[in-house]
């Protein structure tokens, strides 16, 4: 019996964790690269989930149809975000407490347009029209094919994310802006088409997490936001630079969330109502104990900061 | 060639250099020397938009750069060594030379790539170290590497010897020299002064953001007490 809950929460660890890397990435590129903690990232997500749940209704329920305008319709969020609010604060010099409120402003404004969409075409707390269906099983646990979706769909992203930035000219000219702002400049780096090209980035990753997370669980418009502390969590432990540490980082919280919270539960009887807590716990004692994460781990490894 | 008319730039509503005017010469080497926090690297950011200019002009080959943003002025064949942080500290030195010549094709590009190697052949077994991790000359040479590879018909070099051992200097300013020798147009800042003169036929001195002199260098060799009189004696014990 607990054999199978144990196995049942390392599977969802697991899922969990890898959507959680995703949407972590995004904060970290953001954080590091535009400068900027993003807390409309919580949002971009519930568009991206939103987008997934329209479309599989009325377009396609074929993944790759629906992670694919999940993508563009976030991005296009993102980068609006960017054009309309972000950077008509940073032409004015504004700092990073001003950027934060921003972004929290931000977040709040897509929230309550989600709010009213779904009010008027009643999509609250929605299934996202994709059937559920088994793959493997065997007596211990059950995976679906949400499972192989998310998780390799997570990989395969994070592989092709590393690639960008490490191998290519968009990818260094990203990593020269979150290195060396001005010297970026001096040099010529075109810095706000490469930052026009990260939001549409950042926004697209959302947008993908976003879907992948309404499939597994369901939409609604406070999805994004009852998820970023997690994410926060995941980014903070990667020191908000490292890609390698956002990874762990991720999967580090995904499972105290549930496989740890599982056990707690199973042998001391800990309610589940303390699962909320363990984001905040996490984050408070890494920024009082290891303010720069799991980044030492990583040393060599580039990261995205000096 | 370059023209700086009654600037008045600084930062925000500090205002650091006052209505100063300086020409260099094309082809020279030029030094810019003056005590520390005189204004010296604030006039070569004000060259490359990185202050607050609120009077004056500047021209390059008689077209005004004043306005023109950051990221465009290179185009107009100017680089920039800063003095502090003028590397990407996370990539390593191949990388710092390849968004240098961004622009070019892939082919052009290693072919150039090469030729910095050239220059600096002691990078060349550095090629792929992290330059965050590398002495301060390295990094230095990586940074000038880096303004060469611009194509550049002017340099401004923002104290590209600072804290290196004089033989390192030494090695910096012959290279320096080549490149002018190769029809560059380089302006200097200095804090050794001795060093500087000797190298560089043009000084200017900068006091409390203002020009206070400007001639050539054969007048110090002449005249010791020219050096007390524009930069004091701190400078002149500095070797
Ligand atoms: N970013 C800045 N913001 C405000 N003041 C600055 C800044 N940079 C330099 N200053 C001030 O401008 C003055 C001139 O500095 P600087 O041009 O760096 O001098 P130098 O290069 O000749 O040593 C100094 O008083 C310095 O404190
Ligand atoms: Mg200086």
């Amino acid at each position: 019996m607990f054999e199978r809950i144990l196995i049942d929460s390392l599977i969802r660890s697991m899922q969990v964790g890898s959507l959680y890397a995703l949407m972590a990435l995004g904060i970290t590129l953001t954080m590091s690269v535009l400068k900027l903690p993003n807390f409309a990232h919580a949002e971009f997500v519930t568009v991206g989930a939103y987008t997934a749940l329209i479309v599989s209704r009325n377009v396609s329920t074929n993944p790759i149809i629906i992670l694919g305008l999940s993508a563009i319709v976030a991005s296009v969020v993102a980068l609006v975000s960017h054009i309309t609010v972000f950077r008509p604060f940073e032409k004015q010099k504004s700092s990073i407490y001003i950027m934060l409120l921003a972004s929290f402003a931000v977040g709040l404004i897509i929230r309550y347009v989600l709010f009213l969409t779904a009010d008027t075409f009643d999509l609250f707390d929605q299934r996202i029209q994709v059937p559920l269906e088994i793959w493997y099983r065997t007596d211990n646990f059950i995976l679906s094919n949400v499972f192989f979706w998310v998780v390799p769909t997570s990989i395969v992203l994070v592989i092709a994310l590393s690639l960008l930035l490490n191998a290519t000219p968009l990818g260094r000219e990203m990593r020269a802006l979150a290195d060396n702002f001005d010297l970026a400049r001096v040099i010529g780096i075109p810095v706000e088409r490469v930052k026009w090209l990260t939001w549409l980035l950042v926004g697209a990753l959302a947008g993908i997490s976003g879907a992948l997370w309404g499939i597994q669980t369901s939409v609604s418009p406070l999805m994004g936001w009852v998820v970023i502390l997690s994410v926060f969590a995941a980014a903070i432990l990667g020191g908000l630079s490292s890609f390698p540490g956002t990874i762990l980082g991720a999967y580090v919280v995904a499972f105290s969330e549930n496989t740890i919270m599982q056990v707690l539960n199973f042998q001391f009887g800990l309610s589940f109502s303390f699962k909320p807590a363990i984001p905040f716990i996490i984050i408070v004692i890494v920024l009082l104990i290891r303010p720069e994460g799991f980044t030492q781990f990583f040393k060599s490894n580039r990261s995205l900061k000096r | 060639m370059l023209s700086i008319r009654e600037l008045t730039a600084g930062y925000g509503k500090l205002e650091i250099l006052h209505q100063l005017s300086v020409d260099i010469q094309v082809n020279h080497m030029t030094t810019i020397l003056g005590a520390n926090g005189s204004g010296k690297s604030t006039l070569l950011k004000s060259i490359f938009g990185l202050t607050t200019i609120t009077g004056g002009s500047i021209t390059y080959n008689d077209r005004e750069i004043i306005g023109i943003s950051t990221e465009n002025i290179s185009k107009l064949g100017i680089a920039y060594v800063p003095q502090r942080e003028n590397i990407f500290a996370s990539m390593t030195v191949r990388e710092n030379l390849a968004l240098a010549v961004r622009k070019a094709s892939r082919a052009e590009a290693a072919l150039r790539i090469d030729r910095a190697f050239d220059l600096f052949p002691i990078l060349t077994k550095r090629a792929n170290q992290r330059t965050g991790l590398m002495s301060g000359g390295e990094r230095q040479m990586v940074a000038i590497a880096m303004g060469w590879l611009m194509n550049p018909s002017l340099m401004l070099l923002d104290e590209p010897t600072a804290g290196l051992a004089p033989l390192v200097a030494k090695e910096v300013f012959e290279t320096l020299y080549n490149l002018s020798q190769k029809g560059i147009t380089l302006v200097i800042v200095e804090q050794n002064a001795r060093t500087a003169l000797r190298w560089c036929e043009d000084v200017c001195i900068l006091r409390e953001g203002t020009l206070v002199y400007q001639g050539r260098n054969d007048a110090f060799a002449e005249d010791d007490s020219l050096l007390h009189t524009y930069l004091g004696l701190l400078s002149i014990g500095k070797q």
